[in-house]
């Protein structure tokens, strides 16, 4: 591996926000964890436009952060003691590392930093999410499947 | 056709093109950062999804968010506006590998175009004129010498590695060369890191001459005339019009062959501007070619009756151009003012809330814009809040009617160059339409002597 590749590999993973990679090629190995580049934000309008969405002719449409969404609930509330994780990416939210296994998390169980709590897929990448804190899972606000935008909430993690 | 657009932008043009969509009865998807959660191009999509937070590096320049964006809404066209990802290779080519359509040329022809020094070479090739010049780096002062000879007096030295006007120096007579060279090379090596230096014709004060292409998938080409962008402050435009007082017919007819065989000659495809430096003589030369939609399209839709985003949506759709060459009518006079949130005397940036609101109508009137009452102007972000146009059948009653439009123009809560603009209107260059890339420089001390107690 040549410092090409290295700088072709790392600009992929940078683009794809790939935070954990491991290669082992020609007897050597490469392994690159990076921190997230971006972080929390908003509820999004779920694909299926919501059926309200339609404004009143004269009238200006709401913004979309007024429009419940479909699926989740909103931010409004994050549990008294909890901390609301959002998602860091646009995709595809799901619970398990595949369809036939057991989800990640499941609520009353306790994550540690660093654990996986979910995947977001994005361009057929799949982004493993990371719990930066520790403590007790809450609230799973997602359903596996459904589509997330940037500051989506995800979790709510009492820490402890 | 398409059935869902994701418009990869914000303010005035998202909302340009989500008109265009609306019109055609496709879905639209907008793409906004935390910042522009209540923007108006969040509101009048049919669905919306938030990219990031407001840095463009994270938003709308995050390519890896908005191809998901595409994906989780079911977008098969994307549309890139100007700005931002309008001219990025690899969001064409990313677009092409996940079958979502980009709204704009391919990839090659916009990487061609993006070199600038490569784009000149094969612009040259073409036969297409360029600014005379060195072609590449001058190994020596004696070569330094001998091509601005050849090239004619005055000669600009141009650092290969600077930009921005920086880096630059004009020579008149050949008994400067050598020394301006040396010193050119110095100045490169300490500002650039790296001493290469080239020569070219240095065209005084040209006009800013530039010509809308638009070209199907079938290699029908055809050019809709031209827009004077002469009046531009450190490279940027403050006020555009079509057609140019200073091109007849003829002229017109030349550089538009010109622009279509350039365009033609690297298979473009969709809207495009081909951007030229008109000399006093008539001469013009190639600068550069933007791949994409521009600020000021308006002016070339106002004077041709023609809808530009709508012929690339169809153009991206495979169809081919709904009107031919014959078909291209210059009609009347239009300009525009870019209304920008500064100061217009200092022109450093105003954000804000906008408090009070009010938009000039009547005839001739086009005002492309995402401010409203209570609209947030963010320090994020571009600052032109709206295109005030005006159109008339005369270049004299586009002034007249532009003036009305911004004497009654109300935006209150920030600053704004509408003052500026209503000056540049009063001046008697401007009347008489004798402006070019100097007015600017010209005009800004003649306003300060004005101001002066």
């Amino acid at each position: 591996m040549d410092i090409a590749d290295l700088k072709e590999i790392l600009r992929i993973l940078e683009e794809q926000d790939i935070t954990e990679f491991e290669l082992e090629q020609d007897g050597v190995k490469l392994r690159v964890c990076r921190a997230s580049s971006s972080a929390p934000a908003r509820p999004l309008v779920s694909a299926a436009a919501p059926a309200d969405a339609a404004p009143l002719a004269g009238t200006l449409p709401a913004p979309q952060a007024a429009a419940a969404p479909a699926g989740p609930a909103p931010e409004a509330a994050p549990a008294a003691n909890g901390t609301l994780i959002k998602s860091p990416i646009v995709g595809t939210f799901y619970r398990s590392p595949d369809p036939n296994s057991q989800p990640f998390v499941a609520v009353g169980d306790r994550v540690k930093v660093g654990q996986v709590l979910c995947i977001i897929e994005a361009m057929k990448l799949m982004n493993e999410i990371e719990a930066e804190i520790a403590g007790e899972v809450m609230k799973i606000h997602v359903e596996s499947g459904q589509a997330v935008q940037y500051g989506d909430p995800l979790f709510t993690v009492r820490p402890a | 056709m398409f059935k869902k657009v994701l418009i990869a932008n914000r303010g005035e043009i998202a909302l340009r093109v989500i008109w265009a969509c609306k019109e055609l009865g496709l879905k639209t998807v907008a793409v906004y950062s935390e910042a522009d959660a209540d923007s108006l191009h969040v509101r009048f999509a049919d669905e919306a999804v938030c990219i990031g937070p407001p840095r463009n590096i994270d938003s709308y320049l995050n390519i890896p968010a908005i191809i998901s964006a595409a994906e989780i809404t079911g977008a098969d066209a994307i549309h890139p506006g100007y700005g931002f990802l309008s001219e990025s290779g690899y969001l064409a080519e990313i677009c092409e590998a996940c079958s979502i359509k980009f709204i704009g040329p391919g990839p090659q022809a916009i990487r061609l175009m993006g070199d600038k020094s490569r784009a000149k070479k094969a612009m040259a090739k073409a036969g297409v004129p360029v600014v005379p010049g060195s072609q590449g780096v001058l190994e020596d002062e004696q070569k330094a010498v001998r091509v601005a000879k050849e090239v004619g007096f005055p000669v600009i030295l141009k650092a290969s590695a600077g930009g921005g006007g920086r880096g630059m120096r004009v020579v008149r007579e050949a008994a400067e060369v050598a020394a301006a060279f040396r010193a050119a090379q110095a100045e490169a090596q300490a500002a650039f890191g790296v001493p290469d230096v080239y020569v070219e014709k240095y065209v005084q004060s040209p006009r800013h001459i530039e010509i809308q292409v638009m070209a199907d998938a079938r290699g029908n080409v055809v050019h809709l005339g031209e827009r004077e962008c002469s009046v531009q402050r450190r490279h940027q435009k403050i006020l555009e019009e079509a057609p140019s007082p200073a091109i007849g017919e003829k002229l017109r007819r030349r550089m538009g062959r010109t622009a279509v065989e350039a365009a033609a000659s690297v298979q473009y495809v969709s809207a495009g501007t081909i951007e030229f430096l008109l000399d006093k003589d008539g001469s013009y030369y190639f600068m550069e070619m933007n791949t994409r939609i521009q600020v000021e399209h308006g002016v070339t839709e106002l004077v041709t009756g023609r809808d530009l985003v709508k012929e690339q949506i169809h153009v991206a759709a495979g169809e081919p151009l709904s009107f031919s060459q014959k078909d291209v009518d210059i009609r009347g006079h239009a300009i525009e003012c870019r209304i920008n949130a500064e100061d217009p005397v200092t022109f450093v940036p105003s954000p804000g809330t906008i408090q009070h609101y009010f938009q000039p109508g009547g005839p001739g009137v086009r005002v492309d814009t995402f401010a409203h009452e209570g609209c947030e102007i963010s320090p994020y972000y571009d600052s032109m809040i709206g295109k005030l146009m005006a159109y008339g059948r005369t270049r004299s009653e586009a002034i007249a009617r532009m003036r009305r439009c911004l004497e009654v123009m109300v935006v209150e809560g920030i600053r704004t160059n509408i003052p500026l603009h209503l000056r540049i209107l009063d001046d008697p260059d401007f009347a008489a339409g004798r402006i070019d890339t100097s007015f600017m420089e010209r005009f800004m001390p003649k306003r300060k002597a004005a101001a002066a107690p």
